[in-house]
């Protein structure tokens, strides 16, 4: 094996392989939770000490990103001694309701338009950034970084119902945000009540 | 399609728009709603302006990344923890 030849320990080895790639995505959720760069950058360091020390515990060949966030979002409840203000979300049968926009709405407010932007990341980056907890981890976590309803579940622990109302509700939020910026850099029509110009 | 698949709505379909999208759904509900969308143009945009959105919203992983100093500091951190590997 490599890492015998090496010299290094296995263990270590692993750990550097299924670990140390992730530091982007951990970064990015670690300043979603935290939204600020120093917090952020204290819960990274705190994520991977922890991951090292605990990495006996880790199961070969599950998802290690998962397993990092779990770990980056306990600290942070840690680091906040706890202090949960986390707004509980009902789960309602209306969640399940698709939360779009209708498609006209969309092209009359400028959202369709601004979507086809290519320097749109930026700005949405900035909405993520002020979309209010808990609807923006469960956001990041499903449609930043690509995790299964279930692993979000695991990862914040609390039911998948509750991560799809989450992701029902921070959505809707993203693109009323969207809307705004739309508006503000005049992507929506100026006729947004829908009625035709008769002043000829 | 298997004939078995059961039947969506318009409203059903848009119910499931985002468990749809997301690929939530199971096999059996994913292949109903596909075919509403393949039969219904009034739904159609609706799942592209969704699958468009999350779009968007997955290009912002471009946007922040680790930097390099603290992945630097990171990784010093965990040699002093006993890391023999960069």
């Amino acid at each position: 094996m490599a890492a015998a030849t090496e010299g290094h320990d296995t263990r270590d080895v692993d750990f550097a392989r299924e670990a140390l790639p992730y530091m982007d995505d951990v970064y990015r959720f670690a300043y979603s939770l935290s939204r600020n760069t120093a917090d952020a950058e204290d819960l990274v360091q705190e994520t991977y000490l922890r991951a090292f020390r605990s990495w006996h515990t880790f199961q070969p060949g599950s998802d290690a990103r998962r397993w990092l966030f779990t770990i980056c979002r306990n600290a942070f409840l840690r680091s906040r001694e706890k202090r949960r203000h986390e707004v509980e979300v009902e789960e309602g049968d209306a969640e399940s309701l698709a939360s779009l926009a209708a498609p006209e709405d969309a092209r009359r407010d400028g959202l369709e338009q601004l979507l086809s932007r290519v320097d749109l990341a930026p700005a949405l980056q900035r909405a993520l950034d002020e979309l209010p907890e808990p609807f923006r981890s469960t956001v990041m976590l499903v449609d930043v970084e690509d995790q299964s309803y279930d692993a979000a579940s695991e990862v914040l622990g609390v039911p998948v119902g509750t991560v799809r109302s989450r992701l029902f509700r921070g959505r809707r939020q993203l693109q009323e945000k969207l809307r705004e910026y739309a508006r503000d850099a005049g992507f929506a029509s100026a006729g947004t009540t829908g009625k035709e110009q008769t002043d000829a | 399609m298997p004939e078995n698949t059961p039947k969506v709505d318009c409203r059903s379909a848009m119910q499931q728009l985002w468990d749809y999208v997301d690929g939530e759904l199971t096999p059996e509900r994913m292949t109903a709603v596909q075919r509403h969308l393949g039969e219904c143009a009034h739904c159609v945009p609706h799942a592209e302006f969704a699958e468009r959105f999350l779009a968007a919203l997955h290009e912002t992983r471009d946007v922040r990344c680790c930097p390099q100093d603290l992945r630097s500091r990171v990784v010093a951190k965990l040699k002093e923890a006993g890391l023999t590997v960069d």
